[in-house]
């Protein structure tokens, strides 16, 4: 199958010739190209939904993946380098919530974007490329270059059309992330060179398959446990900071405040998940047996605890708050909390809601920015003290956020809720790997929707109700059709997602649970 | 006989004389001078232990560090002129505006 | 075709009412009036229909959407269960959402309110929600469609938004009740959790493999099989889950402590607040634990609990509704108690003198409600009780089924509330005296405390009265009301009659003494014999056999005889009511009365602040948690973001520092060179061994 590669290749084609266009015509021209992704992942999503059964996981099953194909490319270090791509239930969202948040983010881009449009838009379907590469790579070279290529992307888009302190905010994300990226390197390398002789590729099944079956060898004297308990602690860390996990959290506020809103959709919308992405793959799939304890008995709880501990941490910075932006930016790393916290569970509703949990967040955060943005657009303030009462002047806007808040919150019957209920059911009863704490972790971490809906329903108190005022000189004329129609859309999607949430839960669930019958099994 | 250890006390000697040119003299042109020294020490090594061996091959690599080292110094006297020009002067302490 | 395939329609007639007023209701006559009288009047007809066929004896219980299939492990699904407790309070709600929408139509609509198609969605939703939380058939359905409840109260409490007071409320509103919600939630994860690997369908209410079934059969019988009770004995975490659900009944039903949220919901428009009041948020709470009651009943701890908290909230409430000074506060205190009666009578054992104070509550109190949405329609919009009087001969309709209402609140015979007052208390007494060990004086306690609670409720409601319509008219807009429609008075004639009379359905007293078959509703409840309704388990006649032969030991004992206890107990109840309307005759029913309430010294100011407890919960939430989030912000923005910082300045300055290095002088890079050179030969001479 050369869907991924069309996929890619066309978006590349097309990020190139945005470079090219005149900036009048950028913005239109770029939306125009990135449907072309967003109808492909969408019907290859359809496709997926209909045509294939019993995928498993990527990295388990490879034969059986969806999208799979497999060329040889170079010789490198006795290894084969392979451009090799395919799908399973949890990729298969995450492309596709790529696809459809970028096409959204590029038309909330038409008002706020005003200068360098054709190299702002290129950037942005350059980043698609990249993410639509992390999320289908099965070869970890490629998968790799994918993985750096988002952040040069990113690091312009912040450093160039960002806020006043956007050269502190892009250096800062760019040198945190990129740090990280070199620590999981170090540590997927011990991984590679303990296996020796075993595998012949950088194959991710191949190498999840080596490991699996047990053909680690010690490397410089090291016994293979240890080795195993290094590679994963160096990859989580890495991994924890593109999440971000407490404490490896700072550059993402940063991040968000400085960057215009829909490259702050694409960040928290999608980078995020690269970051829990990688963790199901490598910490969680690969080395399994080290996350559920069986090398250190102390691991999943540790792990539990700061995932517990960055949904209070993230709720109660939410709260201190000023900046809408930065609400929304804390509340983000109090909501993948709750993805640690179920894919530690390591049970089959707490691994599946912790995916579901990524699609849902990437929707309804892409969602609040982006509302965020649009009351911004009108009122060039986002200071929770500077205006209240929009709800007179812009009722559709406004409606649109109470009800992304509410998701946030969790609401029934939206994807929030589904996530999050996935994630507890799965994780109060991981004794398995939790122990007596399980339920005990699991209550605490519940008590985020009690500080989400605190800090969410002031902040609404303050800014959305309440007599109109406005302390900047700007005169409220209503948002554009464009500005509020993709608020729509993803709001459509949450409450279908959150009505129907077997539309992903059905192929994530098939996806996590051959993990499961893995782990533990040394 | 000359034994092939006096061979290698000249080099080294020639060596130490190019070395301490090149770290006590400020003139470019003793400092170019002092470069061919070492590079002549060098050269001197190479022949001898070429002789020793009975291998040709350091005699073949002395001339073409000969070579080298003419090519050098006509790139290393385009430098000194440079340097005169910019700096009035050919004290190469002087052509610091490169640093930090 | 049956009644049950159109029950879903129940719910979903008012769901589409909401989508049709948000969407369409600008370009509607009524903006979105009519569409929601039409749907509910819509359910009010199923809902008849479904109460007529499980009259016939035919009960419901389907999964009907799987919302996930889990792949080894459990389903969530959405489902629909019906017995005769559904039926009734789908009767209820229907019936009162019916009314509220036209009574709507006076308030909002002829005053001229401006966002109505909001308004009426809101209406739609709301009710809507209630009707699906009513008929869910396992817990997390009915914690789904609990929380929506909680989003429509806060989109209605703030409906008014333009002014600063109903969002505020509507913010407390929602957080209080989601306070009590994070409890019921870890419940109903605990319950899934628990009882996944017994049963199939672990979040059922009813029938063979729902969790109180399972779980009676788990102490009753022994029979813990699969169950994962987290090393807990059955009934030690059974209890503990019972409670944790029970948070989200208090935070909903507004019991002691988290009862403060529902005195400032009365921002909210007043058909709002008899929607609320009556038949949907606040009564699903108690509703919640009448629908598990089988898992309620196998534990006496939750059991005294229950009956602790309903009794000390009804005293507690009602002492302040005494010195409130607006009509809606009155009421609201007076919600707060009475939903505590039913609390009361749940945690006794008195399953069906709950349900029937529930019945009887959604009358009189939405009557009451609507009558004083009357009130504040006919005096422009004031709410102070001392700014009215003397409404009675401007606005007879009013009075006159306001009054019907007030003596069913205050429990005079032979109106609504005395009957179903006088069985809570009733069943109360005979449980705590027949029953054992502490939960039997548990049970005591509360009663006195429910039984005192009874004058408060006298003298408060006819406090009320005297001070709105008797005497003489205070203020120049009393003296001249403004008048109102037949789509107020309509509402308000029929549920007065209903307060007067709905008391009839269940004269158990009467049976009792005369052995007439008047108790309609007791038969009801305990399901015929030989219906469909025996699989459910979710009939009387099971919870009574839990009750007596589970853990609690729940026992009948009558001190005075059976006839004499139970005249003793309503002369008891009756004659506080009527000293507290005595009371408040002889203060109030006065030309010009005065506020006695300064009498009353220091505890006046401990009632005006609602005992203080407003005061400790929003400190816990500015002076507690906003503090620690702001150390908390301090904490990141200074430690761990000062290290990240610190790591890059520690960075910057040994770079500024080492590249002095980098002088520019030839001579010193050829110095460098040399002595690395050096070295270098005495490293390698060392190592190699040449010394």
């Amino acid at each position: 199958m050369v869907a991924v590669a069309a996929l890619l290749a066309v978006t590349l084609l097309g990020a190139i010739a945005t470079f090219l266009v005149d900036d009048r015509y950028a913005a239109k021209f770029a939306t125009a190209v990135s449907t072309i992704p967003l109808v492909g992942s969408v019907w290859m999503y359809y496709v997926y939904l209909t045509e294939y059964q019993g995928v498993g996981n990527a990295l388990l099953s490879p034969d059986t993946v969806a999208f799979r194909q497999t060329i040889d490319w170079i010789e490198l270090g006795g290894y084969t380098i392979q451009y090799s791509v395919g799908l399973d239930g949890v990729s298969m969202p995450l492309l596709a919530l790529t696809g459809i948040l970028t096409t959204l983010a590029l038309v909330s881009s038409w008002t706020p974007i005003d200068e360098r449009q054709s190299q702002f838009y290129g950037l942005m379907l350059l980043m698609e490329v990249s993410l639509i590469g992390v999320f289908s790579a099965l070869d970890f070279f490629f998968w790799f270059v994918f993985w750096e290529g988002v952040l040069i992307p990113m690091y312009l888009l912040i450093g160039v059309w960002g806020g006043p302190r956007r050269k502190y905010a892009a250096i800062k994300f760019f040198v945190y992330t990129n740090v990280a990226s070199l620590v999981m390197f170090v540590g997927f390398f011990t991984l590679v060179f303990s296996l020796g002789d075993s595998i012949a590729t950088l194959g991710l099944p191949e190498i999840t398959q080596a490991l699996v079956a047990g053909e680690m060898g010690s490397l410089a004297g090291i016994a293979v446990a240890d080795l195993k308990l290094l590679a994963f602690v160096l990859m989580f860390v890495g991994f924890a900071v593109k999440v971000p996990v407490f404490p490896l959290h700072t550059w993402l506020p940063d991040a968000h405040v400085e960057a215009p809103t829909p490259v702050s959709v694409m960040l928290a919308g999608v980078l995020l998940k690269m970051g829990t992405y990688a963790l199901l793959r490598f910490n969680f799939t690969m080395l399994s047996d080290v996350a559920t304890g069986s090398v250190l008995a102390i691991m999943p709880v540790a792990i539990a605890v700061i995932g517990v501990f960055s949904v209070i941490y993230g709720a109660l910075l939410a709260l201190a708050q000023r900046d809408l932006k930065r609400i929304v930016a804390y509340s983000s790393i109090s909501s993948m909390g709750y993805v640690i916290l179920g894919l530690v569970a390591f049970t089959p509703h707490g691994m599946g809601g912790a995916t579901f949990q990524m699609i849902s967040h990437g929707l309804i955060s892409g969602l609040m920015f982006m509302a965020v943005g649009v009351i911004y657009n009108e009122t060039h303030t986002r200071m929770v003290g500077d205006m209240s009462g929009l709800a007179d002047r812009m009722p559709w806007t406004v409606g649109i956020f109470v009800s992304a808040a509410f998701g946030y919150m969790g609401l029934p019957l939206m994807s929030g809720f589904a996530a999050e209920v996935f994630i507890f059911l799965g994780s109060f009863g991981a004794t398995d790997t939790l122990g007596t704490l399980a339920p005990v972790l699991t209550s605490i971490a519940m008590f985020g929707i009690v500080i989400v809906a605190g800090y969410l329903l002031w902040a609404m108190q303050r800014t959305l109700f309440g007599g109109y005022e406005l302390e900047t000189d700007y005169e409220l004329d209503g948002a554009a059709f464009h500005d509020v129609a993709p608020l729509a859309v993803l709001l459509l999607l949450v409450i279908l997602l959150g009505v129907a949430p077997d539309l992903s839960y059905g192929m994530i669930q098939e996806a996590v649970n051959p993990i499961l019958e893995i782990g533990g099994g040394v | 006989m000359i034994p092939t250890q006096y061979y290698l006390l000249l080099s080294a000697a020639v060596f130490c004389i190019g070395i301490f040119g090149v770290l006590t003299r400020r003139n470019a042109l003793i400092f170019l001078m002092s470069v061919e020294l070492i590079l002549n020490a060098a050269n001197i090594n190479l022949v001898a232990f070429s002789f020793q061996y009975g291998n040709l091959s350091g005699q073949v690599f002395a001339l073409f560090a000969m070579g080298l080292a003419a090519a050098e110094v006509a790139v290393g006297l385009g430098i000194v002129l440079v340097l005169y020009r910019n700096f009035s002067d050919i004290d190469v302490t002087e052509a610091t505006t490169m640093r930090w | 075709m049956t009644a049950f395939d159109y029950a879903p329609a129940i719910a979903l007639l008012p769901f589409v009412s909401f989508l049709v007023a948000l969407f369409g209701g600008q370009y509607l006559p009524k903006k979105g009036a009519l569409a929601g009288i039409a749907a509910t009047a819509g359910s009010l007809v199923l809902s008849a229909w479904v109460a007529l066929t499980v009259a016939g004896g035919q009960t419901y219980n389907e999964a009907l959407y799987t919302f996930t299939a889990g792949l080894e492990t459990f389903d969530l699904h959405l489902g629909i269960l019906i017995d005769p407790l559904t039926a009734l309070m789908l009767l209820i709600v229907s019936f009162i959402a019916l009314l509220v929408h036209v009574f709507s139509l006076g308030y909002m609509n002829d005053e001229g309110e401006t966002g109505l198609p909001r308004y009426y969605a809101g209406l739609g939703l709301f009710t809507a929600s209630m009707l699906g939380f009513v008929y869910a058939d396992n817990i997390l359905m009915a914690f789904m469609f609990f929380e929506l409840v909680g989003l429509c109260s806060y989109l209605l409490i703030g409906f008014n938004f333009r002014e600063a007071g109903p969002p505020s409320a509507a913010k407390k509103a929602f957080l209080v009740t989601r306070f009590g919600d994070y409890f019921f939630l870890i419940g109903v994860v605990g319950i899934f959790v628990t009882f996944a690997g017994a049963t199939q369908t672990p979040g059922l209410f009813a029938g063979e493999g729902s969790f109180p079934v399972v779980a009676e059969h788990a102490i009753v019988d022994g029979a813990t099989e699969g169950l994962n009770t987290f090393g807990f004995e059955p009934q030690t975490w059974f209890t503990i889950l019972g409670l944790l659900v029970l948070g989200g009944v208090m935070g909903k039903s507004a019991q002691f402590p988290l009862h403060t949220w529902l005195p400032d919901a009365m921002e909210g428009p007043t058909p709002v607040s008899a929607l609320i009041h009556a038949a949907t948020m606040v009564a699903a709470g108690v509703y919640l634990v009448a629908r598990m009651y089988g898992f309620y009943a196998l534990t006496p701890t939750t059991l005294a609990v229950i009956a602790l908290v309903g009794g000390f909230t009804a005293l507690f409430a009602a002492t302040m509704g005494v010195v409130k000074q607006e009509l809606k506060q009155v009421l609201a205190y007076s919600t707060i108690s009475q939903y505590g009666y039913m609390m009361l009578a749940l945690g006794s054992g008195g399953y069906i003198a709950a349900v029937f104070h529930l019945t009887t509550h959604a009358v009189f109190k939405a009557l009451l409600f609507l009558g004083a949405g009357a009130v504040i329609i006919a005096m422009h919009h004031e709410e102070n009780m001392w700014e009215m009087g003397g409404l009675k001969d401007k606005m007879p309709v009013t009075y006159y089924t306001f009054l019907a209402g007030s003596l069913a609140l205050a429990g005079i015979v032979p109106f609504a509330g005395f009957w179903s007052k006088d069985e809570v208390l009733y069943e109360a007494l005979i449980h705590g005296f027949g029953t054992e060990g502490g939960l039997g004086t548990v049970f005591l306690v509360a009663y006195a405390m429910g039984l005192l609670a009874v004058f408060f409720t006298g003298f408060y409601t006819f406090r009320m009265v005297y001070l709105t319509f008797h005497g003489e008219a205070r203020t120049e807009t009393a003296k001249k009301p403004h008048g109102v429609r037949w789509n107020v008075k309509g509402p308000l004639a029929v549920l007065g009659i209903l307060a007067t009379t709905i008391g009839f359905v269940n004269l158990a007293p009467v049976k009792k003494l005369t052995g007439l078959e008047v108790d309609f509703l007791h038969k009801w409840l305990l399901g015929a014999e030989g219906s469909g309704w025996e699989a459910l388990l979710t009939g009387y006649e099971h919870y009574e056999h839990v009750l007596h032969d589970g853990p609690a030991h729940v026992l009948v004992g009558e001190p005075l005889g059976a006839t004499g206890t139970l005249i003793a107990s309503a002369l008891l109840s009756l004659g506080l009511a009527v000293a507290g309307v005595l009371a408040a005759r002889s203060l109030y029913k006065v030309p010009e009365p005065v506020e006695h309430t300064d009498k009353l010294g220091s505890i006046k100011t401990l009632l005006m602040h609602n005992y203080y407890q407003d005061e400790y919960q929003v400190w816990l939430a500015t002076g507690f948690t906003y503090p620690l989030s702001r150390a908390a912000d301090k904490f990141d923005q200074g430690v761990i973001d000062g290290v990240v910082n610190g790591i890059s300045s520690v960075s910057l300055f040994s770079g500024s520092r080492v590249r002095r290095l980098q002088t520019g002088v030839v001579t010193n890079y050829a110095l460098f060179i040399t002595i690395a050179l050096v070295v270098l030969l005495v490293v390698f001479g060392l190592t190699g061994g040449w010394f």
